[in-house]
């Protein structure tokens, strides 16, 4: 509670400082200081039945003379997936687990060019951007060695990107010039429904002379509202109750169907 | 239009699980058998997870089932003494091939034997139901004489165990025994292949315990029905994954299905639906060779499931 006293007034101050800015940037535009800037719209997707995936927005201002490198991720984390191959020389089928560790569910990069021509190696991996910095990131288990990372690892992209899972794009970001030595920029990105709910981070490089220059964060979090998340709740936490319910449903519908039909079918 | 499925977390179109549930419900109605063969498979292609595709085929089933077994008992076709006797087989069965899939996976190469048993057992089975259902219709006079001559071994066998006991609806006298081993048989195959089994009971009861073709669809369906209330259960409870929305847009169909296959199947001779049943089991055991012998696209798979 006490740090809480102390921590409030500094919040306040910070939102007022944020707010005046905010008011600063647009009343005085040539003034406010330079400074990258992100925003998600739709930032709050909720999940219901007729959920389909969504859309989401990114837009912010940054200096003009920059290249803009836009990332968004899942929380990394660790996920075993079913290796196939080939046996007897002949069959496929299932031949073991592989292993991704510090590998986000979610991983999509767009860019205003080729990240190769606007990034250098050392800045990619130094911010995991780009499929091949993952690749140096991810721990993949077993392999014999690099040459066989590589190889699973690029099939774990295909994987990835049959489910719209990962992406990567260097055309999608527009940019309009302001007339005080900055750039609007703006992305439109669809949201696959396969994306899990969590909270999503949405980071943003303005990039210069291959170097990373400046960064800013924004979050999109999903999340599963009313039935929807009622019933994924029980499906997790009363496995005993919606079992019985799943299985009395399917009863009773069975059963009720053949009443039906015994009524219209009344030859038989 | 689209649902979210809350556990499978993917979206669908809705006419997909109720058009496939109408398919399979059909084909469940007419041959007694729960499809999961057909199911299981296509909902993974459509993009569920395998484990939940699984499971909530389970459950699909258990309302396919319930309405075929209804349908076929309205017209006195399930035999409850015999279909009693091979779930207590299948029971003792399940437990035992439960713990053959531990030894299987503590050997090494699981999946190898589980795909080999399961093409061979859809191949051999469908291939013995196709030719001797074609050479049965062809030699319509000459039935009964054949079938004397292949029964008398089995037959003396059969008949010389102790229980012997009259199954009224089949019309056949076996000792209790019998079922119990034979569903006990099952279910031990059915435990290690992740599936039903109901496309082996069906040969079971038609070709070793004699009974009619219109029996063993009813009997084999209400069967079907305790087996599948118990995996929805135990799915639903240990790992979770039963998706009730699927499982209702599944339903949706397939309960109708079965109405209308029960009715169709009245129509068809016992020799035809065999025929049919033996045609389907060899087109997915063909399907199951094209997948272990062409180069899939995707090298990399969820965990879980088969």
């Amino acid at each position: 509670m006490k740090k809480f006293k102390i921590q409030s007034p500094k919040f306040e101050i910070t939102v007022f400082l944020a707010f005046a800015f905010f008011v600063l940037h647009f009343t005085f535009d040539r003034t406010a200081a330079a400074e990258l800037t992100a925003k998600a719209n739709h930032d709050h997707i909720q999940i219901d039945f007729f959920y389909h995936g969504s859309t989401v927005s990114v837009k912010g201002v940054a200096d003009a003379g920059t290249d803009l490198v836009i990332k968004i991720t899942s929380p990394e984390g660790h996920q075993v997936l079913k290796k196939k191959g080939k046996v007897g020389g002949l069959l496929w089928m299932n031949v073991g687990d592989l292993k991704f560790e510090h590998a986000p569910n979610f991983y999509s990069v767009y860019s205003t060019g080729k990240l190769e021509d606007i990034l250098s190696p050392e800045e990619m991996d130094k911010y995991t951007i780009g499929y091949s910095s993952l690749k140096n990131h991810v721990e993949v288990t077993p392999v014999t060695g690099d040459e066989e990372k590589t190889a699973w690892f690029n099939e774990f992209l295909k994987f990835k990107e049959a489910s719209s899972l990962y992406a990567m794009s260097s055309n999608k970001i527009s940019t309009t010039p302001l007339d005080n030595g900055r750039q609007e920029y703006y992305i439109m990105t669809d949201w696959p429904y396969q994306a899990t709910p969590g909270d999503y981070l949405v980071t943003v490089y303005a990039v210069k002379n291959k170097k990373v220059v400046e960064q800013a964060e924004t979050k999109v979090n999903v999340e599963q509202v009313g039935m929807v998340k009622s019933l994924a709740g029980m499906a997790r936490n009363n496995g005993v109750l919606y079992g019985a319910l799943s299985v009395l449903a399917a009863l009773s519908a069975g059963f009720g169907v053949g009443l039906i039909f015994r009524k219209g079918g009344g030859a038989h | 239009m689209y649902l979210y499925l809350p556990v499978a977390l993917t979206s669908i179109n809705i006419l997909i699980p109720v058009g496939l549930g109408l398919a399979v419900g059909l084909l469940s109605g007419l041959f007694g058998v729960g499809g999961g063969f057909l199911m299981t498979p296509l909902l993974i292609m459509f993009g569920i997870p395998s484990t939940v595709a699984a499971a909530t085929d389970s459950n699909q089933i258990v309302a396919a089932s319930t309405s075929g077994t209804y349908a076929h008992w309205k017209v006195g076709n399930v035999d409850f003494k015999m279909g009693l006797y091979l779930l207590l087989g299948g029971f003792l069965g399940g437990l035992v091939g439960v713990q053959g899939i531990k030894v299987l996976k503590a050997m090494g190469n699981a999946d190898f034997v589980i795909k080999m048993t399961y093409v061979l057992m859809l191949g051999i089975v469908g291939s013995y139901m196709l030719v001797e259902s074609i050479m049965s219709m062809k030699k319509k006079p000459s039935v009964a004489e054949s079938k004397q001559q292949k029964e008398s071994g089995m037959a003396k066998f059969l008949k010389s165990l102790p229980l012997q006991t009259h199954f009224e609806k089949s019309g056949v006298t076996h000792s209790a025994l019998v079922p119990v081993i034979l569903g006990g048989f099952v279910g031990i195959l059915a435990a290690i292949m992740g599936v039903g089994g109901g496309f082996l009971m069906v040969p079971v009861m038609v070709y070793i315990l004699r009974m009619p073709m219109h029996v063993v669809v009813g009997t084999s369906l209400f069967q079907i029905l305790f087996t599948c209330i118990e995996v929805t259960f135990l799915q639903a409870y240990t790992n979770h994954s039963v998706d009730f929305i699927l499982a209702v847009l599944l339903l949706l169909g397939s309960t109708i299905g079965a109405q209308v296959g029960a009715v169709f199947g009245r129509k068809l001779k016992g020799e035809q639906l065999k025929i049919l049943l033996a045609l389907i089991v060899l087109v997915v055991t063909i399907k199951i060779i094209f997948e272990l012998t062409l180069s899939p696209s995707l090298l990399i798979s969820q965990a879980g499931g088969h």
